[in-house]
This record gives structure tokens, sequence and C-alpha cells, in this order.
């Protein structure tokens, strides 16, 4: 072998590789074809692989060349339509392409390969004799060599292959052997002959070679861009060193701004090199599915789509291996067996659909097929039978934490282990691959119906968005894909919604529970608090969270006695003291979500949320498991990024807690709710000094603290700069009467997101979350811009419109909301039946509807509805109902209504002020079509319009 | 008084520092940078020898309180402590000594074998040991210091 040039060589091995990913996919094209041949694909693969053989030559690469030359020979038939290509003859062609493809990634031993195997189909093909089997075992001739075994394995195992001199004394036959110069007929290593051993070591001779470093195509434009901007850097450094120079203070600052500006283009731009479509992991596909279900004896036909969305390099190639993995699943368990499939009234072709695309900054990419689907309680029993879960965990499991069960380390649902999947490792180890990602699955399956599983992939790995944290004195970064919501418990109430649950701490969110893990706890960090008097952290010595008297808890031992009796002596003394009574004493929890689980996460201080750049960290800090690298922060000091699943595993906190008492705790807490009346959670703030207003907080998508002077006052308008854009500003009193926003230099911007812009209500502090259940006054205080009003704590409060505020100002954003045009389509004006007991919300929601011109029947509850709509079932076309009610609530309702097969066609939606997952599952059970937040007047019309849109 | 005598024999630069009170050398062709203590952000259940990280010009590095990792107890951080920046496989390693001392012109023919223990650390770190007029200096293995296997003791 003489390879002279390795950069030559390297261009060989990249471009024969770049063929030989084509040949794939055109040998697949040409199969379906079949007799009915595309000339100019043949044509391509053709010449591909005289490419790639003429390349070998010259490069002195024999059996490279040898098997190109075979491959050709038969391409050139089909091209010539001597041979019909059939699956048998595509098969071995794409065996062959294998096999130079694992030639070429090892290019300095291929000419010691022995490629009989492929060049014995081959030939038989090409000289149109019968096709042997495609791996034909040729017939062992035991005479050869005379050396023993022995010295050949140890020569195969020799990790060096080239070392081909040092060989060739020991064992001069054998290395003549397998370097065929002519394509011999008669195998001349035997494949089956000499020892078991040899043919194991001579795989093992291959080693792993990382593959040679890889290089990368970008689009010259980008460079072309790339080379501006350096430009442009150069340029702006020259003026800096100008203006340093000359003292010029006002000048520097204008630079500084360019440098700042061009230095984020040229990141972004580097950044977009790196992105590379993930095509090239989908392209493998088509070859997956086709191998594999022809080794099942399934058809099945794949769909790819979004071909074209882009991700990071390092993110394209470590999702491969996972998604291998659930594509294999789907072909192996999802899809089903051609007559099972017929006997349930299915298509005997399986479908699955492999697509990309971008959703919410990041890239979703799904798996679904048509098959079996997954059985929530198969899964479970099979976790039960395995030991992995008990009995009682299992039944008090929603279906969506019965399917996740997969993710289990052990677990394996195939009721037979075939070599395909099912080995029992797999969907634990995908979800691992994940999480290292930074991505998170998700499973939708339905018994009969089909499996989706849903990868959500971040864009980029190398910079993040991450909420920053303090604990101990040190910041933290928690990347914000893993971050759900921040909570801060005020101190009054920590006591009543921390509890403990078997020897963990848990939290009520909404009416469920939440496990919480002390960040300093984990990590075996000093615990402290924040004291913002002092504006220091301090020791804390408390024992657990909820504990306001000192009690020991069995899982924080560390208070000790001492600290109980000093407590007792002192109690009352220290109450007005004593910090658990004062603000430092709230509770800031960042909830955050791994792919299987949510847990609050006890910091003690939340900041802001900061765009870093991931650094590693060295190796003698790689045993710490919760950190998942480091960054540095703008004032040059390093921050850990936090690993959340990792953190969750050392806090021994497991999805499945299903402890007697935490089910007892979440019966209870269900209870509850259920006693009380319908609860509405508000945000409180003021816009001047005497005022105060609310909104529904789950209208609010972020809080931000600005400066006066970052607005800006434009065409009239009221904007500021907010991520890249302009955030348009609202006051209360653009359009209510109300006392004007008070003239101070701190202001809050309050974000909504209407019509899908986000908007900022300008507001000043104190701001305050709460959740209140009184009724809401919609008649007193009401006017453009208000709602109502509330008393809140003793204050009035007036509950804002945003919707209606930004309407008036901004109307140009509702032109193209759909509007239900009544005449044009049929001449009646549906009428929509109202169920909910709160005069406020009823009246919101029949202004919402009339507006909009619908007519409005109203029920106070759903007892009343339910005659109603008896009354006037000609009418009611569709029924928008509250679900707590007195008498007959939303459940009820629905039920009543669906029972009755004249009503079961009507849509009903759901208006609920929280929507929990369990709930939702409920309503859908006994028939309800769409849930919908209370005030959340956008989305609850959009979906109105639709329904009405499919009645009529 | 070496150099007159020897200028056929190799040379070495040793960089000479104290751990504790025990004068230690390495080769100073190993050393990137020597610089005074900056500000370290803890890394909470990290290996008790590594001290914290810091940011070096945009790359972290690891300090590990060298004094701790042979056995000698923690080097107190002092002002006249020092962070020796060595470039370790893939990253660079801070090594926290007490103090500086000089570095010494070392004739390679009399660099002898390190004793099975000198000063209270190891015979094992010590890639030998070089006498001057009246003071012995253990020459640290670098490598294996920051080995991974033997974590602290």
């Amino acid at each position: 072998m003489q390879i002279e040039d390795d950069e030559i060589l390297q261009g060989f091995i990249e471009e024969s590789l770049e063929h030989l990913a084509d040949i794939e996919t055109d040998l697949l094209a040409i199969e379906k074809a079949g007799a009915n041949i595309d000339e100019n694909l043949v044509n391509k693969v053709f010449r591909a692989a005289h490419s790639i053989k003429g390349g070998a030559g010259f490069m002195g690469l024999t059996v490279i060349q040898e098997l190109s030359h075979a491959m050709e020979n038969i391409l050139g038939m089909i091209r010539s339509r001597k041979l019909v290509p059939n699956p048998e003859i595509v098969n071995v062609l794409l065996q062959g392409s294998d096999k130079l493809e694992a030639m070429i990634n090892n290019v300095h031993s291929s000419n010691d390969e022995d490629i009989t195997e492929h060049l014995i189909p081959l030939n038989a093909i090409a000289e149109g004799t019968a096709l042997q089997p495609a791996a034909p075992k040729p017939a062992p001739e035991p005479v050869i060599i005379e050396a023993t075994p022995e010295p050949v394995v140890a020569e195969a195992i020799t990790p060096e292959p080239v070392q081909q001199t040092a060989e060739a004394h020991n064992i001069p036959e054998e290395q003549a052997a397998p370097t065929p110069i002519t394509p011999k007929p008669e195998p001349i290593v035997p494949l089956t002959s000499p020892t078991p051993t040899s043919t194991a070591a001579a795989t093992t001779a291959q080693p792993p070679q990382v593959k040679a470093d890889t290089s990368l195509r970008v689009h010259v434009s980008l460079l072309d861009s790339l080379m501006t901007l350096a430009g442009e850097l150069v340029l702006s450094r020259n003026q800096l060193l100008q203006t340093i120079g000359s003292n010029d203070l006002r000048n520097a600052e204008a630079v500084g701004q360019r440098i700042d500006l061009i230095t984020s283009e040229l990141q972004e731009a580097i950044m977009l090199t790196r992105m590379q479509p993930i095509g090239n992991v989908f392209s493998k596909f088509p070859r997956v599915v086709r191998d594999l279900s022809k080794q099942l004896n399934k058809t099945i036909e794949l769909t790819i789509v979004g071909n074209e969305v882009e991700l990071d390099k390092t993110i394209i190639e470590s999702i491969n291996d996972p998604l291998t993995h659930l594509v294999r699943n789907s072909v192996d368990h999802g899809v089903e067996m051609p007559a099972d499939r017929k006997r349930v009234g299915k298509a005997e072709k399986g479908i699955i659909i492999l697509k990309a695309y971008h959703e919410a900054g990041q890239v979703v990419i799904q798996i679904s097929d048509d098959g079996k689907g997954l059985d929530g309680e198969a899964l479970a029993a099979s976790a039960v039978s395995k030991g992995l879960i008990s009995t009682e965990q299992a039944q008090i499991m929603s279906d969506k934490e019965k399917i996740n069960l997969i993710f289990l380390p052990g677990f394996s649902m195939a009721k037979k282990v075939t070599d395909v999947s099912g080995r029992g490792v797999g969907m634990d180890v995908v979800k691992t691959n994940l999480d290292k990602l930074g991505g998170q699955v998700e499973i939708v399956s339905e018994v009969g119906r089909g499996t989706t599983i849903s990868i959500k992939l971040p864009l980029t790995l190398a910079i993040i968005p991450c909420q920053i944290i303090t604990t101990s004195g040190e910041r933290y970064a928690i990347p914000q894909v893993n971050l759900e919501e921040l909570l801060r418990i005020p101190a009054n109430q920590v006591k009543k919604r921390v509890e403990k649950v078997g020897n963990a701490e848990v939290v009520r969110l909404r009416g469920n529970l939440l496990p919480l893990i002390r960040l300093a706890d984990v990590i075996e960090a000093e615990r402290t608090y924040w004291d913002p008097a002092e504006a220091a952290h301090k020791p804390d010595k408390r024992g657990s969270i909820a504990d306001r008297r000192g009690k020991t808890s069995p899982l924080f031992q560390t208070t000790g006695e001492t600290q109980e009796e000093e407590n007792k002596s002192n109690t009352d003394e220290r109450v007005l003291s004593d910090r658990r009574y004062t603000a430092s004493s709230a509770l800031n929890i960042v909830v955050v979500s791994t792919s299987s689980m949510k847990y609050g996460l006890v910091v003690d201080r939340l900041q802001d949320s900061e765009e870093i750049v991931i650094k590693p960290l060295g190796r003698h800090l790689q045993q710490c498991k919760g950190y998942a690298g480091a960054t540095i922060m703008g004032d040059g000091r390093i921050a850990l990024i936090l690993d959340v699943s990792n953190l969750a595993q050392m806090a021994h906190l497991t999805s499945i807690d299903g402890t007697d008492r935490a089910n007892e705790v979440a019966l209870a807490a269900a209870e509850l709710m259920r006693a009380q009346k319908d609860k509405q959670a508000l945000l409180i703030f003021r816009s001047s000094e005497h005022e105060q207003f609310a909104v529904p907080l789950n209208q609010v998508e972020r809080i931000e603290k600005i400066k006066r002077s970052e607005i800006e006052d434009m065409g009239g308008k009221r904007v500021m700069q907010y991520r890249g854009g302009s955030l348009a500003l609202i006051t209360v009193d653009n359009i209510s009467a109300v006392h004007p926003l008070a003239d101070q230099d701190d202001l809050l911007v309050i974000v909504f997101n209407i019509c899908s812009k986000p908007v900022g209500l300008l507001a000043i502090g104190p701001i305050d979350a709460v959740e209140i259940t009184t009724e809401i006054d919609g008649v007193t205080l009401k006017q453009p811009g208000i709602m109502g009003s509330i008393i809140i704590d003793g204050h009035t409060t007036m509950l804002v419109d945003v919707f209606e505020i930004v309407q008036t100002l901004y109307p140009d954003w509702f032109a193209e909301k759909p509007v239900f045009e009544i005449e044009k389509n049929s001449g009646v004006v549906p009428t929509i039946l109202i169920a909910e007991d709160s005069n406020f919300f009823r009246n919101q929601v029949k202004g919402y509807m009339t507006e909009s011109g619908y007519k409005v029947i109203e029920g106070a509850d759903g007892a009343i509805a339910w005659d109603l709509l008896q009354k006037h079932a000609e009418e009611i076309a569709m029924v928008v109902t509250d679900i707590e009610m007195p008498n007959m609530n939303g459940f009820e309702l629905t039920e009543t209504i669906r029972k009755n097969p004249k009503y079961n066609k009507i849509p009903i939606i759901a208006l609920t002020t929280l929507a929990a997952d369990e709930d939702i599952a409920k309503g859908k059970a006994v028939g309800i079509d769409e849930y919908h937040i209370k005030l959340d007047k956008e989305k609850l019309m959009t979906c109105v319009h639709d329904y009405m849109k499919r009645l009529f | 008084m070496n150099e007159t005598k020897s200028t056929t024999n190799i040379l070495v630069e040793l960089a000479t520092f104290y751990i504790g009170d025990a004068l230690c050398g390495m080769d100073i062709l190993k050393i990137q940078e020597i610089n005074k203590l900056m500000d370290m952000t803890k890394v909470p259940q990290a290996p008790s020898y590594v001290i914290g990280i810091l940011n070096l010009r945009g790359q972290i590095v690891t300090i590990i309180d060298l004094g701790k990792k042979l056995g000698l107890g923690a080097t107190d951080a002092t002002l006249s402590s020092r962070n020796i920046i060595v470039n370790s496989p893939g990253e660079h390693v801070g090594l926290l000594v007490t103090r500086l001392s000089d570095v010494i012109s070392a004739d390679t023919d009399k660099i002898e074998r390190a004793p099975a223990n000198m000063g209270g650390i190891q015979g094992e770190f010590f890639s030998g040991v070089y006498k001057t007029a009246d003071r012995l200096i253990g020459i640290l293995d670098i490598n294996k210091v920051l080995r991974l296997e033997d974590q602290g003791h």
C-alpha cells in the first residue's frame, strides 16, 4: 500500500463516503422502481461506484477497487437493461456498499479485508447464473495453511493492522492470502474453517478507529459573511485602539457598542456553520426500516418529513443511536404482523412517520406508527411482575405515568426477546442519552391506534439560556429547557403548603404534590439563606422546610437536640425577631422537569436568566455528577451548570413516589379542591400609588424590571427593546379613567401574549400573586379596560382587561382574526349555552360570545343548564360549561348530555381556572371536547369559531 | 557552581517551590504560567484536594491543593501562595503551593532516585531527587500527581 499523500487520501475517503451515503437511498429507489428503470438514478449510482473504483485504483486500494468494480458491473447491466433489479440483487448491492463503507472508514487495513463473500454473489449475478442466497457459506478449503492457527490469532489481535512487514515474516502464506489480486471463486481463507477464535479475532482486529478528523461543508455565502464580519471586527478594533490612544471616552462608547454588535453577529454566523440538516440522520432510516421489516415479514411504509430542519452538528451526531433504537422499536413492537392488522381492520401495510419540525425555539422529532400502541395496564402489570413497582403504586398511577414506565431501567415490553429489540436495555438508555443532550421524550399512545414518541431537542448545545440561582453563596445555572416555573412561597404560607410525605418534603402546587429537593443538601454544600436586610448569606440551621418550631425530622437530623431545646424555651420572645416570620424566610423554588418527572429545587435566591456558553469541567471533577459543566459569567467568575436529572438521582428521587402517605395527601388535596369554590389566581400590581389592579395570573408570560429610560416613545406608541425585538407597551390609564402611571424610575413590565404578539403592561410594585375565591363584582367599577373589581386583603382591586386595552390601542392586530360570519353561511344565528355559577365569569363569557355575534342562553348551574338545553334543544349548537358548580358540576352535566343520544354530538367546551392534567383526562373521558382557561378570551374564541365553522 | 563544572552535561531548569515545608521542584518547561490566587468558585462534592475552579482568560482551570493531594494537609492560602498552571492532557490544571522559591539549573546526571518517603510525601510522586549545596529538592512527577486513581491520600 503506497499512500503517499495524506491529503489526497483524506479527500478520497470523504468523497467516497458521500457517494456511499447516496448510493443507499438510490438503491432503495431502484428496488422500488423494479423493471421500470429510472436511468438517471442508475447512472448516478453507477458513476458513484465508478468514481470509488477509480480513486481506489489510484490510491492502490486494490480490495476496494475490486469490490466497487464488481458492483459497477452489475449496475452497468441494470443500466443497459440486461438485468432487472429485484430485491435479491439490490440486497447484494447494499451489502456490498456496506462493506465498501466499512473498508473506506478503515482504509489503511482495507487491503487485508476478505471480500469473497461479496464477490461470489456479485459475480454470480453478473454471469447470470442462478443466484445464491445472499450470504453464501463458501465451501471450506481446509488445506491451505500449514502455520498453526495460533500465530494467526496473535497477529490478528495486534492493534495496528498496518504492520505488514513484521507479520509477513511470521507467516508468509497467510500474508499473501488475504490480498487476492484476482477474484478467485474459491475462498482462500475459509470462513468456517481454522478455529473459531481466529474469526472472532479477525473482527476485533479492526480497531474501532476513531473516524479521521471530520470536515464540514459550509456554504460559500456563509463563509463570505463570516469574512465580512471578521473584517468589520478588525476595523472596529483599529477604531478602539485609536480612541483609547486619544482618550476619547465618548467615542469609546460608540465603538464598544459596535464591537458588541459585530461579536454577536459573528457568533450567530459561526453557530450557523455548525448547523446541519437532520436529513443526514434521517436518510439512513429507509434502509433500516426496509431491512428490518423484511426480516420480520412485515410491510411498512416510512414517510419522512422535515429533512431540512437544522440542528447543531454535535446533536445530529448523538441523536443517531437513540433515533435508530426508537425506529427499530416501532418496526418491531409497534407495527403488527400483516395478518393481525387485517384482522383488526387496518391496512396490511403499516405506516411509520418520522418528522422533524421547529417548535418554540426547539426542534421536535416525532416518530409515530399506526401499530398496536402501548397498553398502560399491561405495562404496569409487567412492571409489577418484574418487581419494579408495587401493586399499590401501579393502582394510583395515571395512564401517562404507566406508559412512562417503559423508561425504567430493566424494563422490556417484548413478550419474547428478539434480536431486533427488546433486550431489556433500551428505552432507559435512549432516555439517558437524550437527557445528556438536554432533550426530552414524551410518549402518546392509544391502544390499537398507534404510538407517537416526541423528542424535543435544543437547537444547539454550545449556547443555552439558563436561569441563574444562588445557593451557599455560589451561583449556579439551570438550563431553561428544564425549567418549568419559579415559585416563591411567602413565609406565612410555608407551613401550610410544605408537607412531609414519608421522609420527603413536598409542596402543594395547584392541587398537585411536588417533591422538593434542597440544592444545598444534594450537593452537600453548607445550607444557607439570603438575608436581604444585611445583603448576606447566613448559615441556615433549620431542619425541614416546613419546620417552624424546630421539630426534628428524620431526614434532617443535623439540627440536633440543642436547637429544639432552645426553640422551646424562647419561642415567645422570638416570634417577632425570628427570621422565619420575615420576608427572608420565603422559600424560593425552581420547578424543573426532566423527561420522567418534575420536582422543586429549593435555592437561596433566584436571579436573572442569561444566555451562557457551556464549558466542560476538568477530569478531576468528572465524578461530580450534579454538574453538566461550567460557564463564565459576565463578571469573570465561574458558575456551575446543574444537571437536574442527575440531581434527582442523587437525591434518590424517583418519578414513582407512590407511598401510601402520598396517595393520602393527594386525595386530601383533591378533596380540598373540590370542597372549595372556583379559585382564580390573580397577579396584583399597581399603576399609581393609590389604585390596586389585578390580572389573571395565567395570562402573564413574564414580569421584567426595567428603568423608565428604557422606554422609547415612537410614532405615538410606547415601545421598548425586548429579546431582540420591539415590545409594545401599554398602561391601564391608556383607555381607562384611572390615575396615570406613577412617575418613578423603576418600573415593571408585565408581559402578555396577545394575538401571538408580546405586549407589556407598565406597572409598579408591590406585586403579588394571590388565589381568590370571592365573587368578582362585574358592575360597580366596570369601565373600558376594567372588567370588574374584587376586594383583596381589604383593598378594592380592579381587574384589568388587557385584551380590551390592546384591542382598543392596536386594532390592526385583530384584523386577520376570524369573526364568525353568520348570515353568509346559513342565516341562522348559532346559540351557545353557557353554564357558570359565577355571575362575573358568566357575564364575561357572554360578552365574548355576543360580541362575536352568537346568541347566548345562560344557566347558573349544571342542572339549570340541562333544563335549558332540553327546552331549547333545536337552537343550541354548543355548550360552554364551568367545572365547579353547585347542584350539577361540569363533569356531571357533560355525562348527562352525552348519555342522551339526541345531544351527544354537541361540542362541549369546559372552562376552568386550574387545568390539572388529571382533570383534563377526566373531562375528556366523560366527553368534554376542549378545555380552556377562564378569561383567556383569545384562545376560547378561536376554539368556539373553529367548532362553529365545522357545524355550519 | 554546578554550571561551571558540567558544561558537557545536560541541564534542566527546575522551578522550585514549597509545599508546606517540603521543597519540591518541577521542570520549568512543563509550567505554563504562575499566578497569584484569583477569585475561585467552590465546587461542592468535588474531591477534597480540588479547591475550586477559576477562569483563566476564558479557560476553566481546576485548582488542586498540592499539599492535600500529596498527603501533607491543606495548604493555607496566604499572600505568598501561588498557583502553578500546568498543561494536563486536554485541560489546564492549577497547583496551589505554599510559596515559590528559585529557579535552578540542575545537572541531569546528578538527579538521583527518590527515596520511598521524602518529607512526608510518598516517593512514588517523585521522579527524582536533586541535591544542592545545602538542600534536597524532590522533583515532582506531575503526571503521577495528577493521576485520578489515588484520590488525595
